[in-house]
């Protein structure tokens, strides 16, 4: 200690340290860009592998087929004819499949209102009571009625019948097995999981008449093509980003690959060559996927219980037909049935650029962190220099002796130094304005989180281009008032940036711990505001500090490119959704699957955005 | 006729007006606070005071089960209130308790004991913050807050600890030892703070009056009265069990001997989950010696500023004692702002604050990647209660580096604005 001190204490005064932040900061946004590119690479990624030996997927011979295919026929016909019936009509004869089979089968009805909609509809589910298990565990099988698209899922729904009453034949069974046929994708099976752990809202969703245990696993089955496919989609994604267990992932694509030969694709990369560009592409469109947060098919409600799910969903053209669907999930759920415990081995965090690669978030993380901490690192440097006494008053024309600035004599281990005494004192802060003016910036955004999560769907376009064009306006009318009420001094505005800095960067921080990308994304959309004002400088004279007139223009302009109204439209055009409706999907989200992505946007993204567009507007 | 301060009455007002808005108009709040472990231990909950209020108001010892940590006084104190006006009169008492302990922290501020005591007046004493901003600063802090929606009854031994103070740096040394005893009979570490209190009731009862006492027999009388008061406490506890002594094992043995490892702010439930039961004995007097340790070290070297030495104990206190939670960490942060006059001296206070914040919101993020998300496990929220008692120690040592430092400038006033330097 006695050894380090003297020399951290004389680097501390160095005035190039002063310098570096803003250099630093820079160096690890592109660090952490770099990183992201680096990880598909053969050296930062790995092999996918099963950690969980219990789990031996694909080590059973499966005997779905042969006279199996005239049921599941029969049971598509009954599906087709269902199509189009009124709710009550298709319930009533699902559960009589079901008492055919021999099964006790029960309904819950649900009701939802998001954005002006009503979602209305019926679940309809059997137990198949393991014939070796004590109804403590429970696997589940999952068909939605229509399919995310809204199509029927004629061929799902058909296949799990014919797989009830095919299971209910063997003995071999440790766990139950529901069997869950939702009225729809999104809704549906968000009533049924919250009903299932007494976590609903009543009445407008109805408990579960019967149960079983502790689901381990959820596999839900998506095929709404009426002619042979050619490959298995995985999809994986879970509320919030939350992610599934990688076990149940592998062991799907294991035995969907390795034991039938059939094609695997994930994030919708249909034809995956394995090339640099191709596994970047696939990890990119799983993190924007993970950053969103929405639902992405029947398994996705499961997830936020800690109940791993995937859906396969069938794609494409080809030679595999029903009956091998059908072994690819018998054989997943003889493995699910070896499990001895919970699914724990392997990741959940984790980040897939190929059916059988992936990186873990030790290698990962790293990005968004450094992303997060520039604006920590930019926070500290502002606040150091916040607390230095501006330069005193030199005489340029005259030097005269008086004016020589005040020096100190620092003697350190016996060396010694003359520094000038302005580098070594600290001012008092003055923290209370700025302090309420960021936590008042944060508290803001509970108005339009508020608005936006309660409007009609009709409206919701209105109020979003009226909250766009007000927020044109808003950081100069905010400037402006506070310019009125109390001129910032130039300490107050380094500190109000510093502290609106400080708080983004533990928010993101924290946040990149809960949703990779999320974090990462408003970390990259967020990083002009590091930079803003004048950065480089270290001297808080007002002319160093305040940014000149083109300065503040040419940052506003800046800064309302990458505004989170703009931002959003850019994505819904470039992705070609109506904004309408991606609002009107984010309300429903937030009203039924608890969606957190917009107290994001609205109470830490947007804040830190407008603190910095505030700190950069002209005052009029 | 009492002459009600303006200012104070609208802090009041606005205090609890906001604390009556969180309870009643987000009625969920309350329980998601009384569930976080965060702000509720086992020997604070409120969910388990009502368990133990159910068992007792039926006629069953509530110290059975090894449910219930609390002391009787609360039972009956609880058993008092209505069931059918339980949650909105235990929310008016929670606030009306805020309140008080706040009226406490305002006599504290307003006897200028912290710049000046009776042995050392500190030369940057003119530079502090009115009584009522240090009131605001506790009325609204979020911990506080927080604390006040999820009523752990350690408000209680707050209020008690504050009155104790406030009546001691008012010259009422025998209400203050008697306030002391409830908080030290509420829950058992107060009793640590006995011997610096009374080291500032005799100071304030030296400065105002001509003739004292020695030391010693001040001493030793408080301290008698002190354990004659917890004694008392102790009786009629006693008597509102019917009779039975059950309740001393669950109680202060529970926070003596940690048998529940639920986890918590503290450094000691990761550590007594791990360690082989064997050196459990020996690992607790460990623990307990290091809690108690400072108490007679704080008490020789700053011996001149007593509420100094309280103010840091509630420091460590809240960083080291059995069961921690926030409403230690709000109380601590309640009496540092009396030590305005020090901040210019300390050196680290926005790393510390800035450690601390980000604990407080990794803390949650964790405990949810642990208890419900499932993808995390016990090490991610210990290493940030770490990260969190890392945070609280630099404020503590930095206080206490700028109060010595503050002393060492009225020695050696030539060292003025310069570095100190380890020799």
């Amino acid at each position: 200690m006695a050894l380090i001190s003297p020399t951290v204490l004389a680097l501390r005064r160095d005035p190039r340290l002063l310098k570096l932040p803003p250099y630093l900061s820079a160096l690890l946004i592109l660090v952490g860009v770099v990183w992201l590119c680096l990880l598909p690479l053969n050296e930062y990624s790995r092999h996918t592998y099963i950690s969980e030996n219990a789990l031996l997927p694909g080590q059973v011979h499966t005997y779905f087929g042969g006279s199996e295919q005239n049921v599941f026929n029969a049971y598509k016909y009954e599906v087709k004819e269902l199509a189009g019936k009124p709710q009550d009509e298709i319930s009533n004869k699902l559960g009589e499949i079901f008492k055919s089979a021999g099964l006790r089968s029960a309904r819950q009805k649900y009701e939802y209102q998001a954005a002006g909609f009503t979602y209305t509809g019926e679940n309809v589910y059997a137990i198949l009571h393991a014939p070796r298990g004590d109804a403590t565990e429970a696997i589940v099988l999952v068909a939605a009625w229509t399919n995310m698209d809204g199509e029927l899922n004629q061929n799902g729904v058909a296949l799990i019948l014919e797989l009830a009453r095919y299971f209910k034949r063997w003995s071999l069974w440790s766990k139950d097995i529901i069997i869950l046929i939702t009225a729809d994708s999104r809704a549906g099976p968000q009533a049924w999981v919250d009903a299932y752990h007494d976590e609903h809202i009543f009445p407008s969703v109805a408990p579960l008449p019967i149960k079983s245990g502790a689901l381990q696993g959820v596999v839900v089955v998506d095929n709404a093509l009426d002619h042979h496919f050619e490959s298995i989609h995985i999809v994986y994604d879970g509320i919030n980003g939350q992610l599934p267990n990688l076990d149940l992932f592998n062991t799907a694509v294991s035995v969907a690959s390795g034991q039938l030969g059939m094609r695997v694709a994930l994030q919708r990369m249909w034809k995956h060559d394995d090339s640099y560009r191709e596994r970047l592409q696939t990890m990119l469109r799983g993190m924007v996927r993970q950053g969103f947060g929405h639902s992405s098919g029947p398994h996705s409600s499961f997830i936020p219980y800690h109940v791993d799910a995937i859906t396969l969903q069938a794609v494409g053209e080809g030679g595999q037909d029903d009956m091998a669907m059908g072994r690819c999930i018998e054989s997943i759920f003889r493995s699910l049935n070896n499990l001895l415990e919970h699914f724990h081995q392997s990741f959940f965090f984790y980040l897939l650029m190929q059916a059988d690669r992936f990186v873990s978030i030790g290698t990962y993380l790293p990005s968004a962190m450094l992303v997060a901490v520039n604006f920590t690192i930019m926070a500290i440097a502002l606040w150091i220099r916040s607390g230095r006494p501006p330069a005193p008053k030199l005489a340029t024309t005259m030097p005269e002796k008086s004016s020589k600035p005040e020096v100190d004599v620092i003697q350190n281990d016996g060396m010694t130094a003359i520094v000038p005494k302005e580098t070594i004192t600290i001012l008092e802060r003055q923290m209370f304005v700025p302090v309420s003016l960021v936590v008042s910036l944060h508290f803001l955004g509970v108005i339009s989180l508020f608005i936006f999560n309660n409007s009609a769907f009709e409206t919701l376009p209105y109020y979003f281009l009226l909250f766009t064009m007000v927020n044109l306006v808003l950081p100069t009318a905010l400037a402006t008032f506070i310019h009125h009420q109390a001129s910032l001094t130039p300490q107050q505005y380094l500190l109000f940036h510093s502290f609106s800095l400080l708080l983004l960067g533990m928010f993101l921080a924290t946040l990149a711990t809960l949703n990779f990308s999320l974090s990462l994304f408003v970390g990259l959309l967020s990083a002009p505001l590091s930079f803003i004002g004048n950065p480089f400088s270290g001297s808080v004279e007002p002319k160093d500090v305040f940014p000149s007139q083109l300065r503040k223009t040419a940052s506003t302009i800046a800064l309302q490119l990458v505004s989170p109204p703009v931002v959003v439209s850019a994505v819904c055009y470039f992705w070609g959704i109506n904004i309408g409706e991606m609002l009107a999907e984010a309300a429903f989200g937030w009203k039924v699957n608890g969606l957190w992505t917009q107290v994001i946007v609205w109470c830490v993204w947007w804040p830190a955005w407008l603190a910095g567009s505030v700190l950069v507007s002209p005052a009029l | 006729m009492m002459v009600i301060d303006r200012r104070k009455a609208l802090l009041f007002g606005s205090a609890t007006a906001l604390r009556l808005l969180l309870f009643f108009a987000f009625p969920s709040l309350p329980d998601l606070l009384t569930g976080r472990v965060e702000i509720s231990t086992p020997v604070t909950s409120f969910k388990r005071l009502q368990e133990g209020l159910f068992l007792y108001t039926h006629n069953v010892s509530p110290y059975d089960g090894g449910v219930f940590h609390q002391a009787p006084l609360l039972l009956s104190l609880f058993a008092l209130i209505p069931s059918s006006l339980f949650s909105p009169l235990t929310s008016l008492l929670y606030i009306a308790l805020d309140l008080l302990c706040t009226n406490a922290l305002i006599q504290i501020a307003e006897s200028r004991e912290a710049g000046s005591s009776r042995l050392f007046t500190s030369p940057r004493k003119e530079l502090k913050w009115d009584s009522i901003a240090i009131g605001a600063a506790y009325l609204f802090n979020p911990f506080t807050i927080a604390t006040c929606i999820g009523r752990p009854i350690s408000v209680f031994t707050n209020c008690a600890i504050l009155h104790a103070i406030a009546k001691a740096v008012s010259g009422k040394p025998m209400s203050s030892i008697l306030a002391l005893g409830l908080a030290s009979y509420l829950s058992l570490y107060p009793i640590l703070l006995l011997p610096p209190l009374i080291l500032l009731c005799y100071d304030r009862q030296a400065r105002d009056k001509k003739e004292t006492p020695p030391i010693s027999t001040f001493a030793i009388k408080y301290t008698s009265l002190f354990f004659a008061t917890k004694v008392w406490f102790l009786y009629i506890s006693n008597i509102l069990t019917g009779g039975s002594w059950e309740f001393i094992s669950s109680t202060y043995s529970v926070q003596l001997l940690l048998p529940d490892l639920t986890p918590n702010m503290g450094l000691w439930w990761y550590f007594f989950i791990e360690i082989f039961d064997s050196f459990r004995e020996f690992f607790l007097g460990i623990f307990w010696l290091h809690l108690g340790g400072y108490v007679g070290g704080l008490c020789i070297r700053i011996r001149r500023q007593p509420l100094f030495i309280i103010t840091t104990l509630l420091g460590i206190f809240a960083i080291f004692k059995p069961y921690p939670s926030l409403s230690d960490t709000s109380l601590y942060f309640a009496m540092l702002p009396l030590y305005r006059h020090l901040f210019p001296l300390m050196r680290y206070t926005f790393f510390a604050l800035a450690t601390i914040l980000y604990a407080t919101l990794l803390g949650p993020a964790f405990y949810y990647l642990w208890i419900y998300a499932g993808s995390g496990n016990a090490n991610f929220f210990y290493a940030i209660t770490l990260v969190w008692s890392l945070g609280l120690s630099e404020i503590v040592a930095d206080s206490l580096f700028a109060v010595l430092r503050d002393e060492w400038e009225v020695e050696r006033p030539e060292m003025k604005g310069k570095d100190v330097r380890q020799i």
